[in-house]
């Protein structure tokens, strides 16, 4: 039903400043879709996602994303199609001149929460799925790796987005915890949400089998 | 390494913010000058016109008595605010002290006449009475001649007028200078933070929700900036009125006190208008593109 579709590419082409990194990408993902992008390193799977939040515009083809044209999109436009998605960024992206409560509450705030107490409800909840509750009065340097990223992934939980944007959202976790992640996330693709998700993790969508894309040679295309 | 990149940049920050602050206060300053300077042109002129008066030359030979009795006529006069006579003693001894050197012992005698100061009404201080009174006063006998200076009324009226563009012209330099500072500080501002920038940006963070700390700070600062110009034309002021008390007209108390709020009203007009044009600019600026 393409009314479920939620992003639909069509030949785009995505650029790096002047470099064709990806040509004629066609895609279409929709709500209760759970989707792997894979590939090796440098082979544009980032560069995929930051088209779909538009970071990099879209100079061929057609792109739509949450209702959002991104050949059309305004610059002023951008923060409402980003409230739409939840991103899980490589490189996290925290802000890291406050607390990781504070940290979601900036989203919140962005996005018109008001109620204080339904807001820290809300935090505490995304908090305690990733396995954070007790570090939310912590600054952002004060914890690791694995817990910076899962701070990442609870952040862009944290207001129940349409789409999940996971790029290498395991990437500095255990097994253990990998596998809470990828569980957690299909889960939530269950719910309604579409969720795409770069990964080297190879080991774990093999066990935790869904719809692959592959990042190869200038392409993406459809794994079986 | 990165860690004292960071604090050199902090400090730098710090630095451009007191310089802003410091321009911003010195257009206010200019501001408020101006202002407290067109709120007393009449009181300034009013005093100036008042001291200006004249001085009465006696003729060679007249009685001491008879000066006196001059004195007495003049001193009923509707005019006159006050009168000082003049001795040929004091005046060579005024007139020695001015030239450092006793010109009565080397001459051999004293060759200046005595005189009577006159200070009019401030009100009788314009070209008109003043040449009318000028002819009263040669009148009297024993008057030998009237020197007043009439060119310095009309070069006060002048001046204070001459200041006063002087005055916006330092102002409107200042403020461009201000305009500058500020802008580069924004840009430094925004340079110490695009990481963080990018990251509100890249969760959704729009611009008037990024920029707003940038801006609450501005006003902070232009607030300041007010308050601190408001101490020095205090300043001015006591000085001012130390020399001059007539200058100090306690019924312009609340005209200093909307002077004054024009002032703050200002400073923060100034410090966020420009910050707010200078967010803009960077913050749509790719982060890059900040420092080259
Ligand atoms: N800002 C940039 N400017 C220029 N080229 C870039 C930029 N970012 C990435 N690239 C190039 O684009 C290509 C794709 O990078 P991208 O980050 O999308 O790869 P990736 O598949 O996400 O890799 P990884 O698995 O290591 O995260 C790489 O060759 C990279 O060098
Ligand atoms: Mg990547």
């Amino acid at each position: 039903m393409p009314g479920d579709l939620i992003i639909i590419l069509d030949k785009v082409s995505v650029y790096q400043n002047e470099n064709l990194i990806l040509a004629n990408v066609s895609l279409t993902i929709s709500r209760s879709e759970f989707a792997y992008l894979i590939g090796r390193t440098g082979t544009g799977k980032s560069s995929l996602m930051k088209t779909l939040y538009a970071e990099l515009p879209v100079r061929t083809g057609t792109a739509g994303v949450a209702g959002f044209d991104l050949r059309k999109i305004r610059r002023h436009e951008i923060p409402f199609l980003r409230r739409k998605l939840g991103i899980v960024f490589q490189d996290f992206q925290l802000l890291m001149d406050r607390t990781i409560n504070e940290n979601l509450q900036f989203v919140m705030h962005a996005t018109g929460w008001k109620d204080s107490i339904l807001m820290t409800k809300r935090l505490q909840e995304v908090l305690a799925k990733v396995g954070l509750q007790t570090k939310g009065n912590k600054m952002p340097h004060q914890l690791s790796g694995g817990e910076q990223q899962r701070v990442a992934i609870a952040r862009a939980l944290v207001n129940d987005p349409e789409i999940i944007l996971a790029d290498e959202p395991t990437g500095n976790l255990d097994p253990e915890s990998s596998e809470g992640i990828i569980s957690l996330l299909m889960d939530i693709s269950k719910t309604g949400r579409a969720v795409l998700m770069a990964t080297h993790n190879y080991a774990m969508f093999e066990k935790y089998p869904a719809r692959t894309l592959k990042c190869e040679y200038g392409k993406v295309i459809p794994m079986d | 390494m990165k860690n004292s990149d960071q604090s050199y940049q902090k400090r730098r920050l710090a630095t451009s913010y007191v310089t802003t602050i410091i321009s911003i206060t010195m257009v206010l300053f200019m501001l408020g000058l101006l202002g407290m300077l067109v709120l007393h042109a009449k009181n300034l002129s009013d005093y100036v016109k008042e001291n200006i008066g004249f001085s009465i030359i006696i003729k060679e030979g007249v009685k001491e008595a008879d000066i006196l009795e001059l004195q007495k006529k003049l001193d009923k006069e509707e005019y006159v605010k006050t009168t000082e006579y003049i001795t040929r003693e004091r005046a060579a001894r005024e007139f020695s002290e001015e030239l450092g050197e006793d010109f009565v012992g080397f001459l051999g005698y004293n060759p200046l006449l005595p005189s009577i100061e006159l200070r009019l009404h401030a009100s009788y201080a314009n070209p008109d009475s003043i040449r009318l009174i000028e002819e009263r006063l040669i009148a009297y006998p024993g008057v030998k001649e009237v020197d007043y200076h009439k060119p310095l009324v009309d070069e006060i009226n002048q001046n204070v007028e001459r200041i006063s563009l002087v005055i916006l012209g330092i102002s409107l330099i200042l403020l461009i200078i201000a305009i500058a500072l500020i802008n580069n500080t924004i840009r430094l501002s925004v340079y110490s933070k695009r990481f963080l920038i990018r990251s509100m940006q890249l969760v959704g963070g729009t611009q008037k929700f990024i920029q707003k700390p940038f801006l609450a700070k501005a006003i902070v600062n232009g607030f300041f900036s007010s308050i601190i110009a408001i101490g020095l034309l205090l300043l001015v002021l006591y000085f001012a009125t130390n020399e001059m008390p007539e200058l100090l007209d306690f019924q312009d108390l609340e005209l200093f006190g909307i002077l004054f709020a024009l002032v703050i009203f200002l400073g923060i007009m100034i410090s966020w208008i420009s910050t707010y044009f200078a967010i803009r600019k960077y913050i749509r600026m790719k982060t890059d593109s900040l420092y080259s």
